[in-house]
């Protein structure tokens, strides 16, 4: 789950590291500026990429700062309504830097990434100029990074930024991040701060931080993960039940590859029972272009006979095309013989009827 | 034979659970149809005593593994404690730890699998089906009726997608000699390299097929450094672009992760794709 710039300063600050001074403005309500602040940054909290360049911050002196408010409140960025803004007093700027810590797959570590060419898009830097980033990885049994290694990623930049990279690494480990980044960490006069921060949570630990779901998700994603499956909605005519992301995702494939048009990916997950497999059938039952589902379902937790008891409580209009095989498949296959459903024994047969059936 | 045999004596973590008291069973109806050891204790924390279809259960790794002379556990417990019995598997001494377990944190898989390594334990999984060598053992959930002995290696990232393959092989005549689910969350025990490593030792391997899917770059890893024949299938080529993990998540793996450009990769480095899994057998064979 990503969380919103304020909530993920929030925890920064919390762990040490310097932010902008600022307030929190929902829309609608009233709000009041410290007279101090001669300029502000106005900043919509929405979680879009290149919010800037999208028009999502604005700056503004302290006598526009009511009115700049006001404006992005009526605006959209990249579709999406503005209903809180964050103003921050303006950071004398005299660099940008740009800091990350994420997970690398293939090491199985926390890598941290830094560069003194921050404040502009990362990917840009990767590109233009791979040698400026910093990249090191840290054995995750650590509790600290090691001092070699916050050496090694300054390369010569001022020494309090590794003060910096240790508390975003405790941030890291401690809050179940997938990402913490600082962009741009910026140094003024009086030290440094973030200027803007990322953070993006593990949905599988949203729970020991006391974050009851991901609010990310869609209403139909929000059903979906409820009743234990997966759905993303694909606009054609096939309605498509798997079991397990990688034969689900072949199933789609094949079917496109076939001529065909899916209307969906459900993965219906492991070990699926009869009231899970009976809510994605009824699912995929009230989309109004589907014709035809295939359920495609390889049995290895999932039980085929609780699959078979599914699909019959459903009872949809829409015709369907079953493969079923493993766990428990001869009970399966018989219980939806009884009641006349189509079957098939391999996915290239299922798919091919199924891609007939809906032309 | 790789990673486990006949003569492993297997313990189930989460034996009184629903999933592992079925697995249990299954698990040793294979064992028993082969005359292999199969599972020989189970484990629960506060149920020990019990017993699941005839397996005594203990309340930790430690009492099992030295009561039942056991080398490697298959685990079944819920997410938010798989990393601690990973780890807990590892302390007790045993080689080998299959985590069939999904919707574990990936700071919990980070630490127990490198905590695992640090005590020489090996870590198949989390998020898989296991292992299932047709002939010797059943370490997991995958369905014993679909796999023959032979001489074709399976490595794959998704569970189900194991079994069609499995299946369309043996319909084919083609035998496996070990099937290996290694999982599909970011972090993972066994990887398609050290999976692939395994296979080059054994006798009875000839060629591998491995399954993959969008995101990261462990297929690529894996076939270049394969010693022997391998067989690609990547699913997901015409999925919705991965929801991505901000820009330091793309640049960590190189801008990897799409389908396609996985495929192309592979194909770069002489490995056949198979487009469709039903080309996977007649690839194999030209392969063996």
């Amino acid at each position: 789950m990503k969380l919103k710039e304020y909530e993920a300063k929030d925890i920064l600050q919390k762990a040490g590291i310097p932010i902008p001074r600022g307030v929190l403005v929902k829309k609608g309500s009233d709000f009041l500026v410290s007279p101090d602040i001669e300029e502000a940054a106005i900043k919509a909290q929405v979680e879009v990429a290149g919010r800037g360049k999208a028009g999502g911050i604005l700056m503004a002196d302290h006598a526009s700062i009511r009115d700049t408010t006001e404006k992005l409140f009526q605006t959209t960025i990249k579709g999406l309504p503005v209903e809180e803004i964050l103003i921050e007093e303006k950071l004398q700027i005299q660099h940008e830097y740009y800091l990350s810590i994420t997970i690398d797959r293939s090491q199985k570590a926390p890598v941290i990434l830094f560069t003194t060419e921050g404040g502009v898009d990362i990917e840009e830097v990767a590109q233009k100029n791979p040698a400026a980033i910093r990249k090191a990885t840290v054995y995750p049994l650590l509790s600290k990074v090691p001092g070699y290694t916050l050496r090694y990623l300054l390369n010569g930049a001022p020494k309090e930024i590794g003060a910096i990279i240790q508390k975003l690494y405790t941030v890291f480990m401690s809050q179940d991040a997938l990402l913490a980044e600082i962009n741009p960490l910026v140094m003024t006069p009086d030290g440094l701060f973030a200027a803007d921060a990322k953070l993006i949570l593990d949905d599988n630990a949203l729970a020991r931080h006391g974050i009851q779901e991901n609010r990310d998700l869609s209403e139909r994603e929000r059903m979906a993960a409820a009743h234990g499956f997966s759905f993303v909605e694909l606009n054609g005519n096939i309605g498509v039940i798997g079991n397990g992301a990688g034969l689900t995702m072949a199933t789609v494939d094949l079917i496109n590859r076939m001529g065909g048009r899916p209307a969906n990916f459900l993965d219906v997950g492991g070990g699926a029972d009869r009231v899970r497999v009976a809510h994605a059938v009824r699912l995929l039952g009230s989309m109004p272009d589907v014709t035809v589902i295939i359920v495609n379902l390889l049995g290895g937790i999932t039980r085929c006979d609780e699959v078979a008891a599914g699909i019959i409580e459903a009872g949809v209009s829409q015709q369907i095309i079953v493969r079923l095989a493993g766990t428990n498949e001869a009970e399966g296959k018989a219980l939806l013989s009884s009641k006349g459903y189509r079957m098939l024994d391999t996915m290239e047969e299922a798919v091919t009827a199924a891609v007939e059936a809906a032309s | 034979m790789i990673y486990a045999d006949k003569k492993t004596g297997v313990i189930v973590c989460g034996a009184t659970g629903n999933q592992g008291s079925f697995h249990i069973d299954r698990m040793n109806q294979y064992a028993r149809s082969i005359g292999g050891r199969g599972v020989v204790a189970g484990v629960t924390p506060g149920k020990g005593g019990q017993e699941v279809h005839g397996v005594p259960v203990y309340n930790s790794i430690l009492e099992a593994a030295e009561a039942q002379n056991a080398t490697a556990a298959v685990l079944f417990v819920p997410g938010s404690a798989a990393g601690d019995s990973i780890m807990e598997a590892a302390d007790a001494g045993l080689d080998l730890v299959v985590t069939i377990t999904e919707h574990i944190p990936v700071h919990d898989v980070m630490h127990a699998v490198t905590y695992a390594q640090m005590r020489d334990c090996t870590v198949i999984g989390p998020n898989c089906p296991g292992l299932f060598s047709p002939g010797e053992i059943s370490m997991g959930i995958m369905p014993a009726h679909l796999a023959t002995r032979g001489p074709v290696g399976v490595i794959s990232r998704s569970g189900t997608l194991t079994y069609e393959v499995v299946h369309e092989l043996t319909r084919a005549g083609i035998g496996q000699s070990s099937i290996i689910g290694i999982g599909g969350d970011p972090i993972i025990g066994q990887t398609f390299a050290d999976a692939l490593e395994r296979f080059a030792e054994d006798p009875l391997t000839k060629a591998v097929v491995i399954l993959g899917e969008l995101g990261g770059n462990l297929e690529e890893e894996g076939a270049r450094s394969a010693e022997l024949p391998v067989v690609a299938f990547i699913a997901g080529t015409t999925a919705p672009a991965e929801k991505r993990m901000g820009h330091a998540g793309a640049i960590v793996t190189g801008g990897e992760g799409d389908a396609n450009a996985k495929i192309a990769r592979l194909r770069d480095l002489g490995v056949p794709v198979a487009d469709r899994l039903s080309e996977i057998p007649a690839m194999i064979r030209g392969a063996i």
